[in-house]
């Protein structure tokens, strides 16, 4: 059981922090369009409220859940190799 | 300067692919002669025998081993091991072990009437270490020169040449965003500052 709870645990430190940056990286990416985006029409409204207010809806929005995916995809590719190996 | 650079970056990859050699599956068609079971006692060479925490107790200084003996297609010998992996690497996730061994027993066959077998195995025998392959898993096939396509390996170092390019070239470009101009920078500074001291002995003189 140990060995299991140490490959959780390891894991769930190494995937922590792929999900940290991607979240990071993720968000820079959406202000960066949403500026750009009012750059080029120059409107609505001022630049700042329009760029947080594209970020609110981004932080509800599907596109940030997914990843979550980070730590969903792993646990399924155990499982499956696990099936695979062991029950095949 | 040069040879020192570049021994250690051959050193690097050579590492990285007998890493990779020793971990991904691998298929061979065999015949399986006969099965045993040895007690063994890892020493030196402990990094290539399994250690599996799958619920026996680890403070033992031996256990018993199964064993797959075979003579491959192309008439070499080959024998492998057949430990469970357990939890920890490499991330076969194999807890079957007594079962693969009875199926490896059930498929022993004779030169007279070979029964062939596609055994998936990693890692290496080395006659000098005591060191076998691990089985992962066995199947039947009609005869010794089936053609077995590796789909996973071909998928998994796609991906690992994939996701380590993505890395390098953002690694490159931020170098040259952000640190080679610093670099630059300092090197106008010193070059200015050369010429001040230089200037500044030249006055002296």
């Amino acid at each position: 059981m140990l060995a299991l709870l140490r490959l959780l645990g390891i894991g769930f430190v190494v995937l922590t922090v792929i999900y940290a940056a991607l979240s990071l990286w993720s968000r820079r990416v959406r202000r960066r369009k949403l500026e750009a985006e009012w750059d080029e029409a120059q409107g609505p409204g001022g630049r700042a409220a329009f760029v947080e207010a594209g970020l609110a809806e981004y932080d509800q929005s599907l596109r940030r859940k997914l990843i979550l995916g980070v730590y969903v995809v792993p646990l399924c590719l155990i499982g499956l190799i696990v099936y695979l190996t062991n029950f095949h | 300067m040069r040879y020192v650079k570049w021994s250690i970056i051959v050193l690097f990859w050579a590492l990285v692919a007998a890493f990779l050699h020793y971990t991904l599956p691998q298929h061979d068609i065999a015949r399986i002669s006969d099965t045993y079971e040895k007690r063994i006692d890892p020493g030196e060479n402990s990094l290539f025998w399994s250690n599996a925490a799958t619920g026996e107790t680890l403070n033992v200084t031996g256990r018993d081993v199964f064993f797959i003996q075979t003579r491959l297609n192309d008439d070499d010998v080959m024998v492998y091991r057949n430990e469970d992996t357990g939890w920890g690497w490499p991330p076969y996730f194999k807890f079957d072990t007594a079962n693969l061994q009875a199926e490896a027993a059930d498929l022993r066959s004779t030169a007279a009437a070979p029964q062939w077998v596609v055994i998936r195995h990693y890692g290496w025998r080395n006659e000098f270490l005591s060191v076998y392959p691990n089985v992962v898993s066995l199947r039947p096939v009609d005869g010794p020169d089936v053609r077995i396509i590796p789909w996973l390996n071909i998928i998994l170092l796609t991906l690992l040449v994939a996701v380590v390019w993505a890395l390098y070239v953002r690694w490159r470009r931020f170098r040259q965003a952000r640190i080679d101009p610093v670099l630059d920078d300092m090197g106008d500074n010193l070059d200015e500052a050369g010429g001040r001291l230089k200037g500044f002995f030249r006055r002296k003189g």
